[in-house]
């Protein structure tokens, strides 16, 4: 082939590659704006309805009678608005979503769903599941969370919070394991989920801060703190002391932060060592702070004049919020006037001043 | 004597044996260029989709509501930022996120920026340290918080020392474990740290780093209260090329190397990291011209070196806005200092360019980065102008011209319209009919001059760094977001 018929050939591709790309701009174009017109006019009498049920003022039942009569055409226009109602409702207006949904036969459409080949239609009906708060399927939902889908063991686990069966924590713990070099569950929709669950998932709780995988007694500690698992304290405790995991240490000094007592106070002062490393120290100067316990005074006034002066800022804040107590040991390593322990003091003060915690705490400002 | 003539005809002996030399290679070479584009597109339209699939149970909402993300500083680093630096500050306080914190390192600006601040948030001066964990080079002077104590915003004013160092202060003053680095001009999607943030709470113990969406160009745009209300595309044709260019290298070339594992560069305009990593790595390179490549580079070296497993993450969306050049000028500056900075900071890590234990960066990133983003510009302008020269003397043949011109310039028009095919069916971000036959068009007009000029300054960049010339700072035409503020700012990042 000569360069002139080269030149044709490829000028010829090149250019009706161009005019396809083109085409392909405006078809998408018009084809989107027709749909939304299309869709805006066949919903325009359905809108009314929809708000009222969402709303929760469709007291006579209506509302629901009039959208669960409408045929399917407009139901699969209609559809795709009442699944963006249901994450924002609570309460009776997310269960009469739910019986619209039912009635038009989408809560057993889901179910069947759950096991269809595709990836995508069975995080689909997962997620709608979860949505509707259905409780006879969770246990349908168990087996997703270890599906080959990151995507549908996630959208499982978050549905299963949401339904809150506490009988599914360990699964949802056994999810977070990595695959294939591919981290398992994501660890904050874990953390959700098991938080969504509420108390009863205490024991398997305390199966899992005993875990040989990090990650999962990482997640356990992070669960225990936020969600007040005060019988966790004991195992915390021993994280914190002597795991091989530097999160895992610092997740349970968090953790011990709020749900520990009195004698935590001088567990989280000797992590705040200078023998520790500069994140589990912090961490725990924070954690004494949110402790509130004067036990933990002596250890914050000692910080002030850390090196790392990070560790004194955070310390300081810390002070503040154990209350009077703690500011008055502020206010006294403020008034030597000099070095970074007065320094460190002075800021804290000034913020707080800012913020009203003097006056709160009746020190005067 | 040497006649005319005599100049004609040894012109023509050059131009007529190096083009018996290049004239294969040079075809080849933009064919390899624009189809390796043309794979990249394909790869991040790939994502786009299946992005797209998993919106109907993505449950964003319930990554907005969580508690348990981390929180993030933003640093926004400012010299003489009074045009925007208000607007710019109460967007990111509005953006939507469960904890984060604003800190603006003011630089030494000689405007209004921290008297803008100042009326705007009511700020008051306080003793707060600035920890030291970064060593930095511009002496602080002040540390400021609102009166109210509560709102999220530290101002740090501090002795000018440039971008890189001011981005240094403000990570030693974020107590937030992720920090995110924003211009001052630039304007997010208020669930952009939400998007961003996601990564590093699906996988808190190896992702290290986000590049943060795409970025587009602002300029035209309607702003209102720091939110972007309309998409509208500025009218200069400079600045219509430069979205198309945007277009292409941020959301699809970045899409398609993250897909690929090996994203190598992260936007300076918007970039997230782990706080505990940006410290190890000892922050930010205030000696580099390329300080956000430079930085990923280190990041991916250090990891690597330590053995960890680690991830580098881009994320399509959401959006951030930023002001481009309006005038050549600028833009002139800006290329120069972007290819600069490429040059050197390739030349700084070449040594992981023949190192096999640097994976998929050795083996495909660094070697398309040599092959194609520096040299690119190197065989764009001398093959524009062989070609252009060697028609002109009858040494090059009408069909070989043209076919060069439907290589170089009509593969690359195309590589570009499937950009914005990919765009319009995955994000369809520009609504009117009008803009987008003008990003068409500007698709077509930027193959005539605009990409040779801009090669050429990209050499002249190159060519700065090879000779050691300093690199010196200038001004850039700053337009604020409003509708009526136009100002004249130093930009020293651009220039």
């Amino acid at each position: 082939m000569n360069v002139g018929q080269t030149f044709l050939t490829v000028g010829a591709a090149i250019g009706l590659a161009c005019a396809s790309s083109v085409a392909v701009i405006a078809i998408a174009k018009v084809r989107r704006g027709r749909d939304v017109a299309r869709s805006t006019a066949v919903l325009a009498p359905y809108r009314r309805a929809l708000v009222v049920i969402a709303s929760g003022e469709d007291q006579d039942g209506q509302a629901i009678a009039a959208l669960s009569a409408v045929p399917a055409p407009i139901w699969a226009r209609l559809r795709p608005s009442v699944v963006a109602f249901l994450p924002k409702v609570r309460g009776i207006p997310g269960v009469n979503l739910g019986e619209l949904m039912r009635s038009h036969g989408e809560i057993d459409e889901a179910r069947r769903m759950l096991t269809s080949r595709s990836a995508v239609r069975r995080a689909c009906a997962a997620y709608l599941l979860g949505l509707v708060r259905d409780p006879d399927s969770a246990a349908l939902m168990l087996p997703l969370l270890n599906d080959p889908a990151a995507d549908v063991r996630m959208v499982a686990a978050r549905a299963l919070g949401t339904i809150g069966d506490p009988s599914a924590a360990m699964g949802v713990m056994g999810a977070l394991r990595t695959q294939h070099g591919q981290i398992g569950l994501p660890a904050w929709v874990a953390a959700e989920a098991l938080l969504a669950m509420g108390v009863e998932v205490g024991l398997a709780l305390q199966l899992g801060l005993a875990s040989e995988d990090p990650a999962v007694r990482n997640l356990c500690a992070v669960v225990a703190g936020h969600g007040t698992h005060f019988s966790a304290a004991p195992q915390l405790r021993i994280l914190l002391a002597t795991d091989c995991d530097g999160d895992v240490r610092v997740s349970a000094a968090v953790a011990l932060g709020r749900v520990g007592g009195a004698d935590d106070a001088a567990t989280l002062a000797r992590h705040a060592d200078a023998s520790e490393t500069t994140v589990l120290r912090r961490t725990c100067a924070v954690a004494l702070g949110d402790l509130g316990r004067l036990e933990g005074l002596e250890t914050l006034a000692g910080l002030l004049g850390d090196g790392d002066r990070r560790l004194a800022e955070l310390a300081a804040d810390s002070l503040v919020r154990i209350g009077s107590a703690g500011i008055a040991r502020l206010e006294a390593a403020a008034a030597t006037g000099q070095g970074a322990g007065a320094r460190a003091a002075g800021g804290a003060l000034e913020l707080a001043g800012l913020r009203g915690q003097l006056v709160v705490s009746g020190t005067g400002s | 004597m040497m006649t005319w003539f005599d100049l004609l005809e040894g012109l023509r002996l050059v131009v007529s044996g190096t083009m018996n030399l290049v004239a294969t290679p040079m075809l080849i070479y933009f064919l390899v260029i624009n189809t390796s584009l043309l794979v990249l597109m394909c790869l991040a339209g790939w994502e786009f989709w299946h992005q797209s699939r998993r919106k109907g149970y993505a449950g964003s909402e319930q990554a907005v509501a969580s508690q348990l993300g981390q929180g993030v500083s933003v640093v926004v680093p400012s010299y003489n930022e009074e045009v925007v630096i208000v607007t710019s500050v109460q967007a990111l306080l509005a953006l939507r996120f469960a904890r984060h914190e604003v800190i603006v390192v003011d630089d030494g600006s000689t405007d209004a920026t921290y008297e803008k601040l100042r009326g705007a948030f009511d700020l008051v001066c306080v003793q707060r340290e600035v920890p030291d964990d970064l060593t930095t080079r511009g002496g602080i002077i002040d540390v400021h918080v609102p009166r109210d104590g509560r709102t999220r915003l530290v101002v740090v004013r501090k002795e000018s020392s440039g971008r890189s160092d001011s981005i240094n202060v403000g990570i030693n003053a974020g107590i937030e474990p992720l920090v995110v680095f924003i211009d001052a001009d630039s304007i997010l999607e208020p669930d952009a740290l939400v998007a961003v943030t996601k990564p590093f709470a699906d996988d808190p113990m190896r992702v290290v780093a986000t590049g943060g969406g795409v970025i587009r160009a602002v300029n035209g745009c309607k702003i209102v209260d720091g939110r972007m209300v309309e998409v509208k595309l500025s009218e200069p044709w400079l600045v219509r090329i430069q979205v198309v260019e945007y277009l292409r290298a941020f959301m699809l070339g970045r899409s398609g190397w993250s897909r690929f594992g090996a994203l190598i560069l992260i936007s300076g305009a918007f970039g997230m990291f782990r706080r505990d990593v940006l410290v190890e790595v000892g922050g930010l390179d205030p000696d580099s011209i390329g300080e956000d490549f430079e930085l990923v580079m280190r990041i991916h070296r250090h990891m690597i070196r330590k053995r960890r497993d680690y991830r580098v993450h881009f994320v399509a969306e959401p959006v951030s806005w930023t002001e481009v050049p309006v005038t050549a000028k600028v833009l002139r500056s800006q290329r120069k200092r972007w290819h600069r900075g490429l040059w050197e900071t390739l030349w700084k890590y070449r040594g992981m360019l023949l190192n096999p234990r640097y994976g998929r960066i050795w083996l495909v990133a660094l070697p398309y980065y040599w092959a194609f983003e520096l040299i690119a510009p190197f065989w764009e302008f001398v093959g524009f102008v062989l070609v252009v020269l060697g028609f002109a003397l009858g040494v090059v043949s009408t069909q070989y011209a043209l076919l060069f011109m439907v290589v170089a310039y009509g593969y690359a028009t195309l590589v570009t319209l499937v950009a914005m095919a990919i765009e319009e069916l995955s994000f369809h971000k520009y609504p009117h009919w009008r803009d987008l036959g003008a990003i068409l068009f500007a698709s077509v007009l930027e193959n005539l001059g605009y990409r040779q000029t801009t090669a050429w300054w990209r050499l002249e960049g190159w060519w700065a760094s090879l000779r050691g010339k300093k690199q010196v700072w200038g001004t850039m035409t700053r337009q604020g977001f409003g509708d009526d503020s136009h100002a004249v700012t130093t930009l020293r990042g651009d220039v």
